[in-house]
């Protein structure tokens, strides 16, 4: 499908809102002056909406626009990378627990319609995905246990 | 992409308005909540303003307090509900961002511990070895197969729907763990992030496990391990969002190439032994 500057704008204002809403969550959790926080915001948009373009131009890649985000502040955020310094002088005023508040209320809602659907599902299903998540989870933690060990890291 | 389409603000301007002023609500009332920590024994159970977030979203919908409280479907309608949908993935990004600035200074100490984040990738097939014997003894038959071939996030119901059709009984298995994910994921992980260290596995261990390929539920599970050991925060996050990366790039080829096999021959293994009757396929 054709990317037009129309669907781009309307990413662009969501994931204005989304910040304004961060800025007021993290200063009332965290206490991080709004004003402190706005050029890291500013930081944040700019990498965001390169992500979400990237992610529209290539489709063919099936790599998620979250990806792409966390790819780009980390290529800039690398030590030996001139950008580093700006950069995370400025991103320290996002606070990590800031930005997941709204994400979680968004998913919350989002999740609304589909609340019927899990109490038709059985017992029995949502049991065994319960094990599943323990199985995945502990499966990972147990062989980065040991090979952390083996390697002398931890 | 009809996801973009739904974000179009034109006509539509009260039911965005309504929703991001729900949002906001939700955020002061979280924060206002703030962080709560107990301790149990090793391990700490965390309760994030996300986690009071998540379930405040979730009652306020039409189909849950909206059914006793009359006024509230006026303010979150299905129309929100569907929007609300959309927006989940745009407001994950500036998470993204931070996540990638904690891992970008510290780089070459992800790069020495290269090796395992790559041998963790194959604990995620322990979702089989746990989960498979599980759904057998509980009596599924086909369904043990597509609910316990991984997590099940949307690459797994792409490989599952298109071998086997999703409305087959691995289809059908395979949604279940997905819903499930959907609607308990966070608050699951959320839990078992913080209390996970009463195992005695290493924080940087059980951070890494945290990448299990769901920006929401490695985000709910590093958010909370790191919450109930601050000191080594910042190796938390870094840990298992380079970890969630991974399994990103990883996962769906994992689930093609190793855990279906893998699965469809436990089964055929496990099923006789356990359920004592050969199926007829």
């Amino acid at each position: 499908m054709e990317v037009t500057g129309r669907m781009i704008l309307n990413q662009f204002k969501v994931l204005l809102l989304v910040v304004i809403i961060t800025l007021i969550g993290q200063r009332i959790g965290y206490g991080i002056s709004i004003l402190q926080a706005i050029p890291g915001m500013i930081i944040v948009i700019v990498i965001c909406m390169a992500a979400l373009i990237i992610k529209d131009f290539t489709p063919q890649l099936k790599f998620p626009s979250f990806a792409w985000a966390s790819l780009i502040a980390l290529v800039l955020t690398m030590p030996f990378v001139p950008t580093s310094k700006f950069m995370l002088g400025y991103t320290k005023y996002v606070s990590f627990l800031g930005t997941t508040t709204p994400i979680l209320a968004f998913a919350g809602i989002s999740i609304g319609t589909k609340v019927a659907r899990i109490k038709e599902l059985s017992w029995r299903l949502i049991l065994v995905a319960f094990c599943v998540f323990l199985g995945t989870f502990f499966g990972s933690a147990v062989i980065a246990h040991i090979v952390l060990k083996i390697q002398g890291i931890i | 992409m009809e996801s973009n389409d739904a974000l179009e603000t034109t006509g539509r301007l009260s039911s965005h308005a309504k929703l991001y002023l729900a949002v906001l609500v939700i955020v002061i009332v979280t924060e206002l909540i703030g962080i709560h920590k107990f301790p149990v024994g090793p391990g700490t159970v965390v309760l994030l303003p996300m986690l009071f977030a998540v379930i405040i979203g979730l009652l306020i919908t039409p189909q849950v307090l909206g059914t006793v409280i009359a006024g509230l479907k006026k303010v979150i309608s299905e129309e929100e509900v569907e929007l609300a949908g959309a927006i989940v993935m745009i407001s994950l990004l500036p998470l993204g961002v931070k996540y990638g600035t904690l891992v970008g200074p510290v780089v070459e100490k992800i790069v020495k511990a290269g090796p395992a984040f790559v041998l963790q990738e194959f604990g995620n097939l322990c979702t089989i070895l746990v989960a498979l014997p599980i759904a057998l003894l509980l009596g599924l038959k086909r369904e043990a197969v597509g609910a316990s071939v991984s997590i099940c996030r949307e690459p797994t119901l792409g490989v599952i729907g298109e071998r086997y059709g999703i409305s087959s009984a691995e289809g059908t298995g395979t949604l279940g763990t997905y819903m499930t994910g959907t609607v308990l994921g966070t608050i699951f992980f959320g839990i078992l992030g913080g209390i996970s260290s009463i195992t005695g596995l290493h924080p940087y261990a059980l951070a890494m496990a945290c990448g299990i390929g769901s920006a929401s539920m490695m985000t709910a599970s590093s958010a909370s391990l790191s919450t109930a050991i601050p000191a080594m925060k910042d190796t938390i996050l870094a840990y298992a969002a380079t970890s969630n990366l991974l399994t990103g790039v990883t996962g769906i080829y994992s689930v093609i190439f190793l855990a279906l096999p893998l699965t469809n021959y436990l089964y055929r293994k496990l099923q006789p032994r356990i359920q004592g009757e050969k199926e007829v396929q």
